[in-house]
Parts: structure tokens; C-alpha cells; sequence
């Protein structure tokens, strides 16, 4: 078969040099399949088509980012961050909709019942252990599927559980604090989880390098709820955790906890063997 | 032999249970099988090897770098492949998509390179064309082949592989032999197994652990040698507590004394290992 139409030299160049989207390079082939001229313009070496077939491979084999991927990627996030971002367990499908439940019965409450404390309450004491639920099955052994083949990696250890623990709490942080704007009331009263909620983050990775975070997140959830239980059934004050006095005490905490864990960064490894030099 | 891999008086303890007792061992490059009955300890040295378990008293020097330390750890980890015993996997991942994360934890982090490598590695264990499957819908042998797969990513040059023939059907373990034999030209590869066959196939040098100690070094000639002129083939089984089993024809094949009408014959791996072990006769049948 002949055609009157050829590939222009601009065209048949960035063919033979791979810069063609997939869907040109289909085109191409497909006019290349029955135009002797314009095939005999392109290259034909063995080392260029084995490049050329390995770039259809490439682009054949290659799954499509995940919606998780693409969402992080159109944040900036490069590409194979977000692929090591995608395999974090509290950021599956079924934790965030675990969470974005949590979240919508408490906006739902405080709306369907306003005025009503124990809605408010409720929520505030349970946003700031959200975050740290999420950090603390965010990585380890006993919550990664992949977790003994990852351990062999240069990538395990602080890097990957800090990169992990970031996202998590960006992700915790984002929803509660878009909850936090559907809440009825005041907004410096619905938004006083936040800074127990840094406060409790930060202690969490702290702890990390010397506990499992699973162990240290059940610790400060506790510690969490018992306070507050003291404050209810002792001091007889339910809303003394959020009162100023005890945001301003969050507030130094957290001060105090982001320089530790900066200056411990290279530390916080949990699961992280600890070798003993003989 | 040329030393890559240097374990001195290695210990490890788990609660009152020594499971390494001051092992010490040397690898080159080549292949060697680690042979041993379930809990001998053989997948905690090769955990302490791939530096995911430290060990509580000894040392380890892999590649000239020393785990203790964590700069060298690291760097150690650059150049380790390693197929755990028991490899999880995110079963909602594709094959690709698991093999590129993994990629990712070795540090590749140019898409075209990495996406390369991956093809490489999953052509390597016959898996190219499951690229878009998903993990929850393979097979357990494909599942194996794909844990292989990730501990080939970066070419790496030193390859510990806990029981890595478990669940592939014959035709799978030979293409995995050729696989192994390849890479040991060039490699230190240490790779524990139940099975002797794939020592004998495979392996220039064997290591035997039992009870948290290494009972054996050296080739699988040698193996089999510890059980010269202790194997006999007779027509009726042997009295007493010899170690014994009835074979293919009818006949009995015994390891010690020999029974009576028993003649000679050549020893096996296995006869060896089995000698090595005390095992019962039960155990052996």
C-alpha cells in the first residue's frame, strides 16, 4: 500500500530519539507499517529498536498511579514518594474512611444536637488521638505486611518512618481541622484539639526511637484520656484540658518537642535492630 | 577462599532460649546452602545478616562494612538482596507496582532506571507477563517468585535467601538453580533450605546448624562423606535403633551398623546430614 503523506523530519526524529507521548508513537508505527519511505528514514540498528521496544514495554507495563499517587503528586510530592507514601497503612482506603467517619458523626452530632457540650466534648478529646493512631500504625513490624523486606533496604529506618509519619499527620491534621470548620460554636473552642493534638504527635516521635510507636501511642492515648477523666471526676471541670492555661502548657510542649525531634531525626527508628559493638 | 562474609562467636537469646550460640562462620563468593532442622537458627543468622535482627553478642563483617554501625549498615544494605522466610506483601498492589516499591527502598529513584530494573527482575523469575497483576491473585509460587524477584533489584553483591525453592513446582526450582548458579559466579550468595537436592544441585559449600550452633562446613562431597561407609542396602530392615527407611524398590537403605545382608552403599547428602543430626529413624522414613 503507498500513501501520498509522509512524517515530517521534525516528526520521524523525535520518533527515532523516544521523545514521542505514547499515543504519537502509535501513529508513527501505525503510518510506518505501510510507507517503505518513510520507514527507510528511521533507524533500524538492533540497539535502537531494542531501545525502542523497551520503551513500548515501558510504557505498556507501567500501572497507572493510584488515586492516592496522583492527588500527591499534584501537591508536588515526587513520584516515587508517593509511591512509598502509598503502601503506608494508615493511609488505605479503609483507615481514611475510618477516620473521615469518625469526623462526620462528630460534625453531624454537634449539628443535629446544638448546643449540646457532651458532642463537643467528645470530639475534642478523641481528635487529638487521631494523629497519633494514625503515626503509631504507620510503620513496624507488627503493622507492615513488607516490613522484614523493607528492613533490609537503605531507605528503612528514620527515613522512611519519618516520611510516613509526616504524611499521616498532614493527612490527620487536614481532615480533622476540615471538621473542626463544620463544627457549630466558636471556632477557638471547636479548634482547642490542635495543639494537644501537635503536643501528642511530637511525644509520640520522641518516643519512637526508643519504643515501638504502637507501644508509645497506647501510652499517650491513655495518658490522654486519663487526664482528662481526672479533670472530670476529681477537679470536676470536663473542659479543663482545653481551658488556656492547659493549651499554653500544649503549646510549650510542643516547643520543646520540635527541636528534640529534629536533633533526633536519625534516631527515630522503630523496629530498627540495636546492634551492640563486641 | 576469599572472604566477603566474617560472623565471629555471634549469640542471640530469646528469653531463655539460645538460638545462635557463638557461631562463627566465613563466606566467599559462590553459593553456600545452610542446612538445618527447624530451629537450628538458621533464619536468625541469615536475619542478623541482613541486618534486620541484631544479634546480642559477636559481630558480623559483610562486605568489609560492619552493621554495628549504622552509617555502614546502610551502606551494607545498598548492596544486600534478601528473600525473608515468610515475605509479606500489599496484596492490592500489582506485581510492578510492589517490585517498584521496593525499588524505591533501594534507592532507585529515576523512573525510566527503576522501571528498567523491574522488568529485568521480573523477567528473571518468568513473571513479565503477571506485571499487572494483582499480589492477592497469584499463586503461592508466584508469590515466592516475586519475593525473589525484589531481592534482585539493584544487582546486589551479597544475596541471603531464607528457604527461596518453598512452593515452586519442579520446573520453576530448576529455573530458579540456573538463576542462583548465575548470580553465584559473581556473588556471595547464601541461601537456606530444607531440601539437599538443591544443595547438591547448587551450592560449592554447605553449612550445617543444630541447636543454634554450626555442626558442618564444607563442600556437599564432603557432606556426604561424613556418611562413608556408614550407608547399607539390604533386603530386611535392621534391628535395633538404626537410622533406616524403605526405598522406591522394596529395599531398605541404613545409616550406621550394618544390618544384616546389607551391602555398601554410596553416600548422599542427605546421609550425611542425617548423620550429623543423630536424627531418628522415624524422622528419616
Amino acid at each position: 500500500m503507498s500513501t501520498t503523506w509522509h512524517l515530517p523530519d521534525g516528526l520521524t526524529e523525535r520518533y527515532a530519539t523516544g521523545r514521542l507521548e505514547p499515543a504519537q508513537v502509535m501513529s508513527v508505527e501505525a503510518h510506518l507499517a505501510r510507507c517503505g519511505r518513510c520507514r527507510a528514514a528511521v533507524p533500524y540498528e538492533p540497539e535502537w529498536l531494542a531501545a525502542s521496544w523497551e520503551r513500548v514495554a515501558g510504557v505498556v507495563d507501567r500501572p497507572a498511579p493510584r488515586l492516592s499517587e496522583r492527588v500527591l503528586h499534584r501537591l508536588g510530592v515526587p513520584g516515587h514518594v508517593a509511591r512509598l507514601l502509598s503502601a503506608t497503612p494508615s493511609l488505605s482506603r479503609a483507615w481514611l474512611a475510618a477516620l473521615a467517619a469518625v469526623l462526620a458523626f462528630a460534625v453531624a452530632g454537634a449539628r443535629l444536637v446544638p448546643g449540646e457540650e457532651n458532642v463537643l466534648l467528645a470530639f475534642l478529646l478523641v481528635a487529638p488521638v487521631l494523629p497519633v493512631a494514625g503515626v503509631a500504625v504507620a510503620y513496624g513490624r507488627h503493622v507492615d505486611p513488607v516490613h522484614e523486606t523493607q528492613a533490609a533496604t537503605p531507605m528503612s529506618g528514620p527515613r522512611l518512618f519519618l516520611l510516613r509519619a509526616v504524611a499521616v499527620l498532614a493527612v490527620a491534621l487536614g481532615l480533622t481541622g476540615g471538621a473542626t470548620l463544620l463544627f457549630p460554636g466558636p471556632l477557638g473552642l471547636s479548634a482547642a484539639w490542635l495543639l494537644p493534638a501537635l503536643a501528642l504527635s511530637l511525644g509520640l516521635l520522641a518516643l519512637s526511637g526508643r519504643f515501638s510507636p504502637l507501644l508509645a501511642g497506647a501510652v499517650l492515648a491513655t495518658g490522654w484520656f486519663g487526664s482528662a477523666l481526672v479533670c472530670h471526676a476529681v477537679l470536676n471541670d470536663r473542659f479543663l484540658p482545653f481551658h488556656p492555661a492547659a493549651q499554653a502548657l500544649y503549646g510549650a510542649a510542643t516547643l520543646a518537642l520540635l527541636p528534640l525531634v529534629y536533633l533526633r531525626r536519625r534516631r527515630l527508628a522503630p523496629g530498627e535492630p540495636r546492634w551492640t559493638r563486641p | 577462599m576469599d572472604t566477603t562474609v566474617e560472623v565471629r562467636a555471634l549469640a542471640k537469646r530469646y528469653g531463655r532460649t539460645t538460638v545462635l550460640d557463638r557461631v562463627d562462620l566465613d563466606l566467599g563468593p559462590g553459593v553456600t546452602g545452610l542446612l538445618g532442622p527447624n530451629g537450628a537458627g538458621k533464619t536468625t543468622l541469615l536475619r542478623c545478616l541482613a541486618t534486620t535482627l541484631a544479634p546480642d553478642d559477636g559481630g558480623i563483617r559483610a562486605l568489609g562494612l560492619d552493621p554495628a554501625r549504622r552509617e555502614q549498615r546502610t551502606a551494607l544494605r545498598r548492596r544486600l538482596g534478601y528473600l525473608p522466610q515468610d515475605p509479606g506483601f500489599y496484596p492490592h498492589f500489582t506485581v510492578f507496582e510492589l517490585a517498584d516499591y521496593v525499588a524505591i527502598l533501594k534507592e532507585l529513584t529515576d523512573r525510566a532506571e527503576r522501571h528498567r530494573e523491574v522488568r529485568r527482575v521480573l523477567a528473571e523469575v518468568d513473571l513479565a507477563d503477571r506485571a499487572r497483576t494483582r499480589v492477592r491473585k497469584l499463586s503461592g509460587g508466584m508469590k515466592q517468585r516475586l519475593a525473589l524477584a525484589q531481592a534482585l533489584l539493584a544487582d546486589p553483591d551479597l544475596l541471603i535467601l531464607d528457604e527461596p525453592t518453598v512452593g515452586l513446582d519442579p520446573e520453576q526450582r530448576m529455573r530458579f538453580r540456573a538463576l542462583v548458579s548465575r548470580l553465584g559466579e559473581s556473588r556471595t550468595v547464601l541461601l537456606s533450605t530444607h531440601q539437599t537436592e538443591d544443595v547438591a544441585a547448587l551450592c560449592e559449600r554447605v553449612v550445617v546448624m543444630n541447636g543454634g550452633r554450626v555442626v558442618f562446613e564444607g563442600t556437599p562431597g564432603e557432606l556426604a562423606g561424613v556418611a562413608a561407609g556408614q550407608v547399607w542396602i539390604s533386603d530386611a530392615p535392621p534391628s535395633g535403633s538404626a537410622l533406616f527407611w524403605r526405598t522406591a524398590d522394596g529395599r531398605y537403605r541404613t545409616l550406621g551398623e550394618n544390618p544384616p545382608g546389607g551391602t555398601p552403599a554410596v553416600p548422599a547428602i542427605e546421609d550425611g546430614y542425617l548423620l550429623l543430626l543423630g536424627a531418628p529413624a522415624e524422622a528419616a522414613a
